[in-house]
């Protein structure tokens, strides 16, 4: 068992015995009058088990997050350039020696090897690469001196890292015991302190929303820098052509990926914004309720089916009976030869908008019903027809909301995936036909980071900058049509 | 003053005849109220023939053909040594039994008295390349039958199969190196014998994926084992968390910037698109914390923070709905604040927090992108995880990721099996937001 | 018996607008009003009075099949504009409503500009030939709501932003545009304070001079004030019809008279 689980245990037993410690305690300084003391025993065992294991299992989880974070920055040092071969990176070395030095762990562990006997291994010796695979550990070349010496001292560093760990956390959970212990006292407010520390722990998960975020934003960033490193930002930006090549000296500009995903997302919204907002019109304006009991769930469907499926509805059934139509010469059905595979921008978009369908509804039909029925009463009384009322003055009343909607169904349209990934194609190029196959940013970040990756190239690297001006488009789409559509209820609150 | 600027009376008209201008007002009316009717029934024509799609196309894929066959264990072949010692036998290959297949079906049609052309060596091309693989799993696991006749069912090769199921006809073979047309002819004479039926293919929902060659062995109960790995590692972290971080801002949190940035950021991650948690997952789990590749533990880690902000949203919607007055009640007779919210709050909640954790597990069974990122689409896995933590740490796929690894794979043998493992997946999905609905329908409460 | 001469000798000179018979409505499974007939006179001012939830607001939404918008509300008998059943197949609730205008309890301008508030009637009807019509149709109406003078430098702002009392001129001023013959007014100051109460019960009593007008009220005062007929509604029921003046100082029905003094309501 490792050394992590033994900890955790330890600590987890020490709080229980904390636990039941604390509480009969209380109620013995009570002198077993439980009316005497200031909250329930439960309070007082609770912070005993409180004190003896959250800063130790806090202390814990930071110290394995940072510790590899630390030996490998050490250890990186330590790696003579020679070592890097042409066309490699220091990434690539470096997993090679967390490789080897994993693998000699569970040398030791199996039994193959004693701890010492691997200490004293040597490249010259023996052939660190078999021993290696004898215990299921496979390293891509073989073993060089510098890298096995880098791995022993990764080795090195993480037990001493581990001694440090408990060194440490043992005595921070046996103090938080024994205080908490002996502050169970009929005069100590145990169920403030508990509670303040629940209270600690619902901040925390709330802040986990921010730690995401923060999340996303650093691990796109620090590998976006990494990439703009090796490739110049211009082309990025302003470069025409999206042509990676595993072999270097790739064009990677995000322009016609950000075509295709524009013109895919406008034909989405040309087929989902007019039927979804007649929809929603019809459900809350029109329709009787029984009508609206029945199509409106039936709709929302739609909504609730993964977009694989309409991924493979896009590529198996609608790009096909596209084809049908526009293409396969003097057998499609307009004898036209206009297009010619299945994957194509109005596949997807179609498809697409098929699936935003009641996206908009939903949303729409929540905005139209927040205009207020007196000004519908208002137009009606006026002799207005149901139609003429929704037109001028409901619509322009719920236009706000609207623009928000849709806004919110672009910016979902942007960063689908599934869909374009089955059903837009792999071509990057500006066209404004349709029927050809093109290609998105998502679609790309799927294929930069899926497969052989290496994260020392800017072929891979490129996805993250990809992933980064995707996140910042939708959140920006976001930010505005979730502040319109705040502002436009507040209206009507 | 009124007076002064009065229009003349205007022409009295009567209500019973409708004027011009009503009468096209009116038929502005009925158009608009058409283009409403036109669109609901565009969304319904659209998810019916969706549907029909995935139930017609999918169907197939729950029926596979199978071949019926008394193979003779032939001792000199198996065990050559004739100790019945299993690392012996282990060492005879799949290869090996591939001419006790042939013989068998040989025998077979020498028995039914079938004329064919066909060398015997061609018409094993009938069965699924997993036969040879069966008749050894079974040599090995009963050594002691070597030197009989055992009757077996394989698969037939998914050419067979489409052959049966009306995918493959004897036009659509013209360069198929696959099959032949005599292999159809021998395919049809043993089907009217009887010996070659389509039957319920038990397999498709058990069994594992399969290689490219072998579309008919494949399945997806591995698959569902990732995803329900990865649905219990959400459902661990997302509700405790969701439901923490939902009483805080709904019941604690003061009214001050910090919330307000919490809120919005909450709204915000509720609509980041996947693949951007995909991206999140692979730099901070795979690449940074170097937790295993294509694990189901990181791709429910990965989910979790995606489901989050949905669960978040719905319960606070479910504490809001709680009366003020429930919490003042229990204030009043001296509870705490957290005894309140503890004690009389989320119970009263409780229904409603469990239908939004509901709905945000079928979003994430049925999510795809950021699976592709963390390795969890080209790998087969083979077999199902003997414990837990292989559960939650070896490779393996998810429902969604095995439909998408299938329908990449250009067979149409394989878009079969994609869209019967869509019909497992909605099956999943209907019945989860089923027992969403009944519960808010059961336990709904008005104020 | 023909309703028509009866009425006629009662009433002398003044002309019967609208006449309803035996009007019942219900809403779903309630029976909200029950056999309701009354003669509306044109050019007068007719107050609806009762207790909540009596029904004059329901019978006042019938005069202009407004209750055609709720589903479950169904209207049985015969109400008659000018001698016409306004529940007839052939009419049109769109050219009923052009005729017999209605004013609500809340003031509900549109989210637009004063000047497209007045205008959408006339516009929606077909009322103006060209721009300088319409501005003259707008500035007509905005002066027989006594509201032109507080906004015809502002006709280009939004009515929302107006204040309570404002919003409420405008929408009379709005109503009045489309030269109604019947004005419909439910509980139009409820939501007003006394100062504006004031001026639009000013402006109602210019406004009889052209049309007939409906007022549902709350405030028996505000009824003695601006009426010159009153109805009293008791569950469903109209107990009693008769001059203002008469139904205030000697109501011939129990119930009017407990309602009056203040015993029920």
């Amino acid at each position: 068992m490792s050394t992590t689980s033994l900890l955790v245990i330890a600590i987890l037993i020490l709080a229980t015995l904390g636990y039941f410690l604390a509480s009969k305690r209380a109620i013995s300084t009570a002198g077993g009058d439980r009316r005497k003391l200031h909250s329930l025993p439960v309070y007082y065992g609770s912070n005993a088990a409180m004190f003896t294991a959250i800063p130790a299992l806090g202390v814990l989880l930071i110290w394995l997050l940072a510790q590899p974070m630390l030996v490998e920055r050490n250890i990186l040092s330590t790696i003579p350039d020679k070592l890097i071969p042409e066309g490699s990176s220091i990434g690539l070395v470096m997993s090679d020696v967390r490789r080897v030095a994993d693998g000699l762990e569970v040398v030791v562990n199996t039994g193959t090897l004693s701890q010492n006997e691997t200490l004293k291994l040597d490249t010259e010796q023996t052939d660190i690469r078999a021993l290696l695979a004898g215990v299921g550990a496979a390293v891509g070349s073989d073993v060089q001196p510098e890298v096995l010496e880098a791995a022993q001292n990764y080795r090195a560093q993480t037990k001493m890292g581990q001694l440090w760990m408990v060194l440490i956390i043992v005595p921070l959970a046996l103090i938080g015991f024994a205080l908490s212990v002996l502050a169970a006292k009929p005069t100590f407010r145990a169920r403030n302190t508990v509670e303040r520390g629940i209270l600690a722990l619902l901040v925390l998960a709330a802040s986990l929303a921010i730690l995401t975020t923060i999340g996303i934003v650093f691990s796109m960033l620090f590998e976006s820098i990494n990439f703009f490193k090796l490739h110049p930002w211009t082309d990025f930006f302003f470069g025409g052509s999206w042509a990676p090549n595993f072999r270097g000296d790739s064009d990677l500009s995000i322009l016609p990926l950000l075509w295709g995903t524009i013109y895919i997302s406008i034909i989405a919204l040309i087929v989902a914004v007019p039927v979804g907002l007649f929809a929603a019109i019809y459900l809350s304006e029109y329709a009787s309720p029984r009508v609206r009991a029945f199509a409106k769930p039936l709709l929302e469907i739609l909504a609730g089916i993964p977009t694989i499926v309409y991924g493979l509805f896009a590529l198996l059934t609608v790009g096909p009976a596209l084809v049908r139509v526009f293409g396969r010469g003097e057998e499609g059905l307009l004898g036209l030869e206009w297009m010619s595979g299945a994957t194509a921008v109005l596949t997807a978009g179609l498809v697409m908008g098929i699936m935003l369908i009641p996206f908009v509804s939903s949303l729409s039909d929540d905005i139209i019903n927040a205009v207020p029925q007196s000004l519908r009463d208002g137009s009606l009384g006026l002799g207005a027809t149901p139609s003429e009322t929704i037109r001028q003055v409901v619509l322009p009343a719920a236009l706000p909301g609207i623009v928000g909607a849709v806004l919110l169904a672009a910016s979902r349209a942007i960063g689908e995936t599934m869909i374009v990934v089955l059903g837009a194609g792999a071509i990057a190029k500006f066209s404004a036909n349709p029927l050809e196959a093109m290609t998105t940013i998502t679609t790309r970040i799927v294929s930069q980071l899926t497969g052989d990756t290496d994260f020392a190239s800017p072929e891979t690297l490129v996805a993250f900058a990809l992933g980064l001006t995707l996140f910042v488009l939708t959140l920006g789409l976001n930010v505005i049509a979730l502040y319109i559509v705040r502002k436009y209820r507040e209206q009507y609150d | 003053m009124t007076d002064a600027i009065q229009k003349p009376e205007k022409k009295k008209s009567s209500l019973l005849q409708l004027d011009a201008r009503t009468r096209t007002r009116n038929a502005a009316e009925t158009r608009f109220k058409a283009y409403g009717m036109i669109a609901i029934a565009f969304g319904l024509l659209m998810l019916s023939i969706l549907v029909f799609n995935i139930v017609t196309r999918g169907a197939g894929a729950y029926q596979q053909t199978f071949v019926a066959l008394e193979v003779e264990l032939l001792a000199g072949k198996l065990d050559k040594k004739g100790n019945r010692d299993l690392d012996d036998i282990k060492k005879v290959s799949t290869f090996g039994y591939t001419p006790l297949l042939s013989n068998a079906l040989e025998a077979k049609v020498i028995e039914l008295g079938i004329e064919t052309d066909l060398k015997a060596k061609k018409m094993v091309g009938i069965l699924s390349k997993s036969a040879a693989a069966q008749v050894r799993d079974y040599v090995l696991n009963n050594p002691n039958k070597i030197g009989e006749t055992i009757g077996f069912e394989f698969l037939a090769s998914s050419r067979v199969d489409g052959y049966l199921k009306g995918r493959v006809n004897r036009d659509s073979i013209g360069n198929d190196k696959n099959i032949s047309p005599a292999q159809l002819d021998l395919v049809d004479a043993l089907k009217a014998e009887g010996s070659l039926a389509k039957r319920f293919n038990m397999s498709f929902i058990t069994g594992s994926d399969a290689s490219d060659a072998r579309p008919e062995a494949a399945g997806m109960g591995t698959s569902m084992i990732g995803s329900f790995f990865m649905m219990l590692v959400v459902l661990v972290l997302a509700l405790p968390i969701g439901v923490a971080a939902s009483i805080y801002l709904e019941e604690f949190a003061p009214k001050n910037w910090i919330t307000d940035i919490i809120e919005v950021n909450i709204s915000n991650l509720a609509a980041v698109p996947s693949i951007v948690f995909g991206i999140l997952g692979l730099a901070v789990f795979i690449n940074y914390m170097h937790l295993p590749n294509s694990a189901p533990l990181v791709g429910g880690l990965v989910l979790t923070l995606m489901t989050l902000p949905t669960i978040i949203i719905s319960t606070r919607a479910s504490l809001k709905a709680v009366p003020p007055s429930i919490r003042d009640a229990a204030l009043g007779v001296g509870a705490s604040k957290m005894q309140s919210v503890f004690h009389h709050v989320l119970p009263l909640a409780a229904p409603g927090i469990l239908t939004g954790t509901i709905i945000g597990l079928a979003q994430a069974l049925g999510e795809t992108a950021p699976l592709l990122l963390i390795g969890m689409v080209g790998f087969i896995a083979s077999n199902p995880p003997d414990s837990i933590a292989t559960g939650l740490l070896s490779p393996n796929s998810a429902m969604p990721a095995q439909i998408y690894e299938w329908a990449k794979r250009a067979d149409p043998a394989f878009y079969e099996r994609a869209w019967g493992g869509i019909i497992i997946l909605l099956v999943f999905l209907v019945t989860m937001n089923t027992i969403a609905v009944i519960l808010r329908r059961r336990f709904e409460r008005r104020w | 018996m023909n309703d028509k001469n009866i009425m006629e000798s009662h009433m002398g000179t003044t002309a019967i607008k609208i006449s309803a018979r035996d009007v019942q409505v219900y809403y779903g499974d309630n029976h909200a009003i029950k056999d309701v007939s009354i003669d509306i006179e044109d050019k007068t001012v007719t107050a609806f009075i009762g207790p909540s939830g009596c029904g004059k607001s329901t019978f006042l939404r019938c005069l202009n099949r407004m209750n055609d918008t709720i589903d479950i509300c169904k209207v049985t008998g015969s109400i008659r504009i000018d001698d016409e059943d306004i529940y007839d197949r052939r009419v049109d609730p769109v050219q009923l409503r052009a005729k017999v205008g209605m004013v609500f309890q809340k003031p509900n301008p549109f989210p637009k500009s004063i000047y497209d508030n007045v205008a959408y009637g006339p516009r929606i009807h077909g009322l103006a030939q060209n721009k300088a019509d319409l501005d003259e149709i707008v500035e007509r109406a905005l002066r027989r709501g006594a509201i032109w003078n507080e906004v015809k430098d502002r006709l280009q702002s939004p009515g929302t932003g107006l204040s309570g009392g404002q919003q409420q001129r405008l929408c009379i001023a709005r109503a009045v545009a489309t030269e109604p013959e019947v004005l419909l007014m439910d509980e139009p100051c409820s939501a007003l304070d006394p100062i504006a109460t004031a001026q639009v019960e000013e402006l109602i009593d210019e406004l009889r001079q052209s049309f007939s007008v409906v007022i549902v009220t709350h405030s028996m005062q505000q009824a003695a004030r601006v009426s010159q007929k009153t109805a009293f509604f008791h569950l469903g029921n109209m107990v009693e019809y008769g001059e203002t003046g008469q139904i205030f100082t000697t109501p011939q029905d129990p119930r009017t008279e407990s309602y009056i003094t203040g015993r029920i309501g």
